[in-house]
């Protein structure tokens, strides 16, 4: 069972630089698992900590919120408090024994297809390691 | 302890006032050791308030729950003030919802009380079970005076005091119009001792010692409806579309509100436990709280509720802040 067992993922990438950079990845033919399902947001900051917890509890294994680099931040600071918010909810998931490398926070520029793909591989094998979710509705 | 004579007059002195619509404050309960909320429209209102160790309530929450129904054309709307009594916790409420301007400061007249620990009515109740007429306690040296039908007993402080004061940082209010009393010196700190040795356990038992809690919940809601800090206009569990938090009440829902409320009080709670001491079902609240305001001071060195002019935590950034991944 642990052997077939392929992790969702969702997404949220930034549209300025996360969601141009899969985009990069896709266009270049990169290769990487695709466990991915991509949300485009128009900002990190958009995306609210309720996101997150709604698509776990919907049974998405992991959550990548992918933005821009620090300072490259479309609209100045929501790059920033993004990352306040993730660190302050993973700290909260361990408390709660959800295992908190289920959410990642990364950085991606428009042009790093090659890291977007590489983030999304290595996210992919930490998933397979942690194993299904137990919020997961329905089943504990 | 406080003087509950100069508590009346202040209380008095601000009903009186013109731009004034009530004062809040406590007044003693129908029977047992109850301590019921008071408003006192009337200066002669005034006479019933008390302040006893009971007194253990957040007040702060009643400037929130006014209501401002909308007004007709030529309808003047009503700024009358509203006045507080206060402890030092519930201060920090207030100046954490000043901060985050859910008030105005001159919308509320505070009361300040310098507090020297308020009891836990749980633990009061397991004591003294008995639901007399004539019940008070008063606070002595490093004990508590309880009186019952004229019997008195005393009890060490550590016995009955209430979890938050055992660590309390700021027994004086921060912010205050009227002080009663001399202002308090802190003695004590904050050492997060409960929520380092629940950190300290493995997943799997942090997971079977939440999901025993969270079972429980029946998800009345309380815990939000008590909480002075939670005054959203529609909360996130009332929306229906989307729905983020479905109505029936099992592991994964209750999970998530819990989670849910604990996250919209990071970097807001003031730790007055008013949340876990409204829950019917005796779920500690207080730690995931606590663990979230423990992680707060850790990773970006901020207290709620101390400064008024400061911006909230998460609505701000400092280049400096830590990040846990490497770019």
């Amino acid at each position: 069972m642990a052997d077939d067992f392929e992790p969702n993922i969702i997404g949220f990438l930034c549209n300025w630089c996360s969601y141009a950079g899969a985009d990069l990845a896709g266009t270049s033919r990169m290769k990487y698992p695709p466990n991915i399902k991509s949300i485009r947001v128009m900002c990190s900051g958009r995306v609210d900590p309720i996101f997150i917890l709604e698509a776990l509890k919907k049974g998405a294994d992991g959550v990548l919120v992918a933005g821009c680099h620090p300072g490259d931040c479309h609209y100045q600071s929501g790059n920033y408090k993004t990352n306040r918010r993730i660190m302050l909810l993973k700290k909260l998931l361990d408390e709660l024994a959800i295992d908190s490398n289920r959410v990642r926070f990364e950085y991606v520029s428009a042009s790093e297809g090659q890291k977007f793909a590489h983030i999304v591989t290595e996210f992919v094998d930490d998933l397979k390691k942690i194993g299904p979710n137990p919020l997961k509705e329905g089943g504990t | 302890m406080v003087d509950e004579k100069k508590l009346q007059d202040a209380v008095k002195k601000t009903v009186s006032r013109d731009d004034v619509k009530y004062v809040v404050g406590y007044e003693k309960g129908t029977y047992g050791f109850q301590v019921t909320p008071s408003f006192a429209y009337d200066p002669k209102d005034a006479d019933k308030f008390i302040f006893s160790p009971l007194c253990v309530y957040n007040l702060a929450v009643f400037p929130m729950l006014e209501e401002k129904p909308p007004l007709r054309k030529d309808q003047e709307p009503d700024t009358r003030k509203i006045g507080v009594v206060v402890k030092g916790c519930d201060a920090r409420a207030i100046v954490q919802i000043l901060q985050e301007k859910g008030l105005n400061r001159e919308d509320v007249v505070i009361i300040g009380i310098p507090c020297t620990g308020v009891v836990d009515p749980k633990k009061l109740q397991a004591q003294f079970p008995e639901n007399g007429k004539n019940m008070d306690i008063k606070t002595g040296k490093d004990n508590f005076i309880i009186t019952i039908d004229e019997k008195t007993h005393t009890i060490a402080q550590d016995k009955l005091l209430d979890e938050k004061c055992k660590h309390c940082e700021y027994p004086t209010p921060i912010l205050y119009d009227i002080l009663i009393g001399d202002e308090i010196k802190a003695t004590k700190k904050e050492d997060y001792k409960e929520i380092e040795d629940l950190e300290k356990k493995s997943m799997k038992e942090k997971w079977e010692y939440w999901e025993k809690q969270f079972e429980r919940c029946i998800r009345c809601y309380a815990c939000r409806n008590a909480c002075p800090l939670c005054y959203c206009k529609e909360c996130m569990v009332d929306q229906l579309s989307p729905q983020w938090v479905r109505r029936s009440v099992n592991l994964s829902e209750n999970t998530a509100w819990n989670l849910l409320r604990a996250f919209h009080l990071a970097g807001r709670c003031i730790g007055c436990g008013q949340c876990e001491r409204s829950c019917p079902m005796d779920i500690p609240l207080m730690q995931l709280n606590k663990k979230i305001e423990k992680e707060i001071k850790e990773l970006f060195d901020y207290i709620a509720g101390i400064d008024p002019e400061e911006k909230p935590l998460l609505a701000m950034f400092k280049p400096d802040d830590p990040e846990e991944f490497i770019l």
